[in-house]
């Protein structure tokens, strides 16, 4: 019945009677203390909310640790310290699957954190990242009969992760458009918008349906790609979609186009780094926490839990500000300026805690617990996060090596926006114009 | 296919491709244009057919002024449809509610809602045997012979107010809320919990903007801040009460009983006196719930029967017809929307598992226009041969072919002045109409449908205004 509260909980002889009681003295002193509200609620909401969200999550972060919203019926974590610790904290906090209908319809086993799925991956786009930024930038070049002018956002940030995936999965070149097209409206999948939703699950069928002849085929003579890898492990296409519908392709996506973004918006920076190639991982550490291009992270109670000054019930949505958190000035002095040099972000890789060397790491993604497989040996396949680091980095070296005297096309002028409520924060066009190389 | 949605564009230019299918990007509110009522937005179909529903559109005007199409198609597609934009689960079918309402163990009222943080720790948000020991403490007032008892107080009362007008005789514009369904239902309330005459204007302030301060709206500083004063007033008429109770007085002088809140003071639970604190948000609700839904009823009541002139005439040749115009108003519109409870742990419904601790909205609106019980629900009838306007009961209604509505819930949470509102409104009603020797409404006064002539709909809740020619006897 209360299972979930009875396994999770501490053992703690609780008063069955004194209970209900408790719960209602913790509400009466949570009305009392009720802060003046510092936004409207509706104001995380509104279309000035999708185009630039940092004013009112200001207010929020400055106002209370943990605002509640009850248009969204949710619990809104803004700071640094508070984000991180719901991060690491599996016992209290769950997440819940993205894609609804891949549970309803019983459909495939996520295998994304076995081992020979993520060496697989890792291998592969490790192989085929700069490969992959040469072709697009071959593309990029000859594009307007080679003058030189094109759109980074589209030509090379929303295909460059399609194009990879393809790889891994070992796609022939002929199916590509026809992946890139359902994979690119597969992200919708966890979207609260039913139409979107609605063409994420009929792309998620058409995925099924493509790609089961091309399993059974790699089941029979399997080569070196993720479809053979996961036929090998007795899987189908079902799994394949699976694993593809867990994998995150907004962030790779989206970190590329906001470093691409930032970097010429600020002449520079983008001196600083074209100087410089070894700063491109810090200015894409940079990137990531100034402008994050996934705001939120949700989680759910997993049974009642006292934080933030709060009670949250069981199964309470936490909504974790990404964005809020990495321009909070407790963890990042100065935290509205994007500068590749400064000396308070952390460089390593935050696994299971975020102040290494006692500097604050960017929350980009809730790597909370550390890796399931902490003792593997050296072929250990690296994190989800150092994966997606090293190729956005090994692409914009690439980018920084072939586009000559990079600039903003005349007249542009790019911003970062999200299209529905709760996606990807980005840019969705950067026209550039430069000299071939 | 040229598309102006970014997403859109980024799946063509990329990839030199159609992306058919993928929807175009919605801007705000200028998807949701009004629509004739009866008649619903298309918001998109899955491949199999099934009308998709967009959450944003329950806070768009249009839902607000013609919701049933929408609930019909919750209820024939979606019984169980999760909202995630507000990360909420609604249940609209009436056999769905009645069960939920009736399982106060799977379905319980921990969620705080939005209005406890106005109204404070109410009986709304109580389960189980802390409610029960606590509801016959309020409800024992709200019902019964301490109903019959205040039926001439009521009386009086709605003649004073009709006196006001100043019309004896003649005939005049009134508008009703204003001069009628505003102050009755509240001077009720002040009557059977004690307030003193004194106290009732700054009652009437506190209710409204309690009111307005509902649903974490942006007005619910406003209402805490009126709470807190409602909450100071009120500690010290309890300070006083528990040391000398009042008592109430019927027209011949003899004694009813204490009033409610001397009553509350010398009650004992589980061995102790209630809490000042506790007492205090329980009178909030009696005055949110009191107020606010019964003048709903009336105004509701007679805008609906003075636009079907043969009922309102069958009404006023047989009084005995007011008990079944009232159910009847309930159920074709009523001012509360429906309930929030809480899952315990998982439920599966209709092949979707909602989550331990999710919130669930009971559609009680959507009930009451459920065509599985309701032949043609959206016509108002108070001859429907379906819908039972017998005794209120507890446990809800539902033999030979009648149901009684959802306005009131079912179960252990059943609105405990159910029996009040009902009194008020019909005995109100009664007197009014036996008053007015002509009335009809002011239709150039009141507000337009989306045609500028025919008069607009109620929608959800209430109408605010009702503006009345009237001839008084």
């Amino acid at each position: 019945m209360t299972g979930s509260r009875r396994t999770a909980a501490p053992e703690v002889a609780v008063d069955e009677a004194a209970a209900g009681f408790r719960t209602y003295e913790v509400y009466q002193r949570e009305r009392v203390w009720e802060p003046r509200p510092p936004i409207k609620p509706r104001e995380l909401y509104t279309p000035q909310f999708l185009d630039d969200p940092y004013p009112v999550l200001t207010a929020l972060r400055e106002a209370t640790p943990c605002y509640r919203d009850w248009p969204g019926n949710a619990f809104w974590v803004t700071r640094y310290d508070d984000v991180t610790s719901v991060f690491v904290d599996e016992p209290n906090y769950v997440t819940r699957p993205r894609a609804w209908f891949a549970e309803l319809e019983g459909i495939g086993q996520n295998r994304r954190d076995e081992i020979a799925v993520r060496g697989c991956v890792t291998r592969i786009v490790d192989a085929a990242a700069a490969e992959v930024a040469h072709a697009l930038c071959d593309e990029l070049a000859a594009e307007q009969d080679g003058a030189g002018a094109a759109d980074l956002a589209i030509g090379f940030a929303a295909r460059y992760p399609v194009e990879l995936w393809a790889r891994v999965l070992g796609l022939p070149a002929p199916s590509f458009a026809w992946f890139a097209e359902r994979l690119l409206r597969l992200r919708r999948a966890g979207s609260w918008e039913p139409r979107s939703r609605e063409d994420a699950r009929t792309a998620f069928h058409e995925l099924l349906a493509g790609l089961q002849p091309v399993v059974a085929q790699r089941r029979d003579a399997p080569g070196d790609d993720l479809i053979s890898v996961i036929a090998g492990l007795g899987g189908d296409e079902r799994d394949v979609v699976a694993t593809l519908l867990e994998e995150d392709h907004d962030t790779l996506h989206g970190s590329l186009a906001n470093l691409w973004f930032l970097l010429l918006t600020h002449r520079d920076q983008l001196g600083i780094v074209t100087e410089e190639r070894r700063l491109v991982k810090a200015a894409w550490l940079e990137a990531m926490r100034h402008s994050t291009p996934v705001l939120i992270a949700r989680r759910f109670t997993r049974h009642e839990v006292e934080r933030f000054g709060r009670l949250l019930p069981d199964g309470a949505l936490v909504v974790c500000s990404a964005a809020a958190a990495n321009r909070d000035r407790r963890a990042f002095p100065d935290p509205d300026t994007f500068s590749i040099t400064r000396k308070d972000l952390c460089h390593r890789e935050a696994r299971g805690h975020y102040r290494a060397d006692g500097l604050c790491s960017p929350v980009s993604f809730g790597t909370g617990a550390p890796s399931k497989h902490p003792a593997l040996p050296e072929d250990r396949p690296r994190s989800r996060f150092a994966l997606t680091r090293d190729t956005a980095v090994t692409a914009s070296r690439v980018l920084l090596e072939r586009l000559g005297d990079v600039t903003l096309a005349a007249g542009a002028t790019p911003t970062l926006r999200s299209l529905q409520w709760g996606e990807l924060r980005t840019c969705w066009s950067l026209p550039v114009t430069f000299t071939p190389r | 296919m040229a598309s102006s949605c970014p997403f859109h564009a980024v799946v063509d230019r990329a990839f030199g491709i159609d992306a058919a299918g993928v929807p175009a990007e919605p801007g705000a509110r200028k998807d949701f244009p009004l629509m004739p009522v009866g008649t619903a937005l298309d918001m998109g179909h899955a491949p199999d057919g099934t009308p998709l529903f967009d959450p944003r559109i329950f806070t768009t005007l249009e839902f607000q002024r013609n919701p049933y199409p929408y609930y019909r198609i919750l209820r024939d597609h979606h019984p169980v449809f999760h909202d995630r934009l507000s990360n909420a689960y609604y249940l609209t079918r009436y056999d769905d509610i009645t069960a939920a309402y009736l399982d106060d163990l799977g379905f319980n009222t921990i969620p705080k809602g939005s209005s406890s943080g106005v109204l404070g720790n109410t009986q709304l948000e109580l389960s189980g045997i802390e409610h029960r020991r606590r509801r016959n403490v309020y409800g024992r007032h709200l019902v019964g012979l301490a109903l019959e008892k205040r039926k001439p107080y009521i009386e009086r009362l709605a003649n004073e107010l009709i006196d006001a007008w100043g019309l004896d005789g003649s005939s005049g514009t009134i508008e009703l809320a204003r001069s009628f369904a505003n102050e009755f239902p509240i001077r009720v309330v002040c009557q059977v919990l004690g307030i003193p005459d004194d106290g009732r204007d700054r009652f009437f302030y506190w209710y409204s903007s309690m009111m307005n301060g509902l649903g974490g709206s942006d007005t619910a500083q406003q209402g805490r801040e009126a709470r807190q004063d409602l909450e100071d007033y009120v500690a010290e008429l309890v300070e006083q009460r528990r040391k000398q109770p009042t008592f109430l007085y019927d027209e011949a002088g003899a004694s009813i009983g204490k009033d409610i809140i001397s009553e509350l003071c010398a009650t004992e639970i589980d061995g102790d006196v209630m809490s000042t604190e506790e007492i205090t948000s329980n009178i909030a609700l009696v005055v949110g719930g009191g107020g606010e839904t019964t003048r709903g009823a009336i105004l509701n009541m007679w805008y609906l029967l003075l636009q079907h002139p043969e009922q309102f005439a069958a009404v006023r040749a047989d009084e005995s017809l007011w008990d079944a115009a009232f159910h009847e108003t309930l159920r074709h519109s009523t001012s509360i929307g429906g309930q929030p409870r809480q899952t315990t742990f998982d439920v599966t419904l209709h092949g979707v598992t909602i989550p331990a601790g999710s919130l669930v909205h009971c559609v009680d609106v959507s009930a009451n226009h459920d065509d599985r019980i309701f032949a043609e629900p959206e016509s108002f009838d108070i001859f429907r041969p379906d819908l039972y306007s017998g005794k209120l009961l507890r446990s809800g209604y539902a033999k030979e072919g009648r149901f009684s509505h959802m306005a009131f819930g079912v179960g252990p949470h059943l609105c405990p002045g159910a029996w009040i509102s009902h009194q008020e409104s019909v005995i109100g009603s009664m007197v009014l109409s036996r008053r007015l020797r002509d009335v009809r409404i002011t239709v150039e006064q009141m507000p337009k449908d989306i045609d500028g002539t025919s008069l607009a709909p109620i929608g959800l809740g209430s109408i605010r205004n009702l503006w009345l020619d009237v001839e008084l006897a």
